[in-house]
């Protein structure tokens, strides 16, 4: 499955606005989940989005380090490549 | 907001006692229920095993829907003074009321979260607010059971969800049979409590008027603990 940044930004605008996040349409890669006031339910949520969303999991460890939407993306970008069929 | 179309009441212990009036009210209040026991009941898992529950609770995803209603009831006694108790005694009633509770909590919540609507309602004890001799295992993992009522209505509240606790005191059942003589002398009301008396109340914590109603202890025991 090719999945392209855009895409997953777009995943993750509409997740944070399923959750009620104040302009979750203007997210930008830049954004950390505290700019955006995501605390850590709110990213049970989105992480439950992204893995339903592009077939992956993403494991605890893998979501520590992720303080970003950007960071996110990557995180989704690559277990999306891992997951696919070489 | 009411509960998800298609969503299921699960009651675990739901085959007999207590956990069977509260299946039945549930359903009367127009839910899907699903039971779940060790051997009876609609589906079958070990509650203090969590890949167990993870695999049922799938199977109820699967053939009945989304889990929206969950009554943690499943629970089992093994009386004894704690000086006599055995390690095995402790562990096993720990590990099926108040680890059985987490497990089947921790998997409801999946489904409470994607549909932002859930209730849980914990069946605890009067045991666990006034100490009865011979159930310190039964006690501790009652009380237990408040602790995470209270913890998990706090992280869920603001996503619909709601969480609860049921006390009930002495019930007539087939789990109080040889204790119930004993015990009704301690009961303010003077009269043993019935299965229904507790399904009542829990159909309350349940229903969409319930809520505001969140992290609270509900007690069903003809005022033994008051």
């Amino acid at each position: 499955m090719a999945v392209t940044r855009d895409e997953v930004l777009e995943k993750i605008r509409d997740e944070l606005e399923s959750i009620k996040v104040p302009n979750a349409r203007e997210a930008t890669p830049d954004n950390t989940w505290s700019d955006l006031d995501v605390d850590s339910l709110d990213l049970v949520e989105l992480v439950k989005a992204l893995e339903d969303e592009f077939a992956i999991t993403i494991s605890d460890d893998d979501l520590k380090p992720i303080e970003s939407v950007g960071a996110a993306i990557d995180l989704t970008m690559r277990l999306v490549e891992e997951g696919a069929p070489a | 907001m009411p509960p998800p179309e298609n969503g299921v009441a699960l009651v675990t212990g739901g085959s007999r006692g207590i956990g069977a009036a509260i299946a039945t009210r549930l359903a009367e209040d127009g839910y899907k229920v699903v039971t779940l026991g060790r051997t009876s009941g609609d589906v079958q898992a070990d509650i203090g095993d969590a890949a167990s529950v993870q695999a049922a609770f799938d199977t109820v995803r699967k053939d009945h829907g989304p889990i929206c209603v969950l009554v943690n009831n499943a629970g089992e006694r093994r009386d004894g003074l704690t000086i006599r108790m055995s390690a095995e005694d402790w562990e096993a009633v720990v590990n099926t009321n108040l680890n059985g509770a987490f497990h089947c909590t921790r998997r409801a919540l999946d489904d409470m979260l994607k549909a932002r609507w859930g209730r849980i309602v914990n069946v605890s004890s009067v045991v666990a607010l006034h100490a009865n001799p011979g159930q310190s295992n039964y006690g501790a993992a009652k009380a237990g059971m408040l602790s995470l009522t209270r913890t998990v209505a706090r992280e869920m509240a603001r996503k619909g969800i709601t969480c609860n606790a049921v006390t009930p005191g002495v019930i007539e059942t087939d789990m109080t049979t040889d204790v119930v003589d004993k015990l009704v002398a301690g009961v303010p009301a003077g009269r043993v409590g019935q299965p229904e008396e507790v399904a009542h109340a829990v159909s309350f914590l349940c229903s969409e008027g319930a809520a505001y109603v969140n992290g609270a202890t509900l007690a069903v025991d003809g005022a033994m603990a008051a």
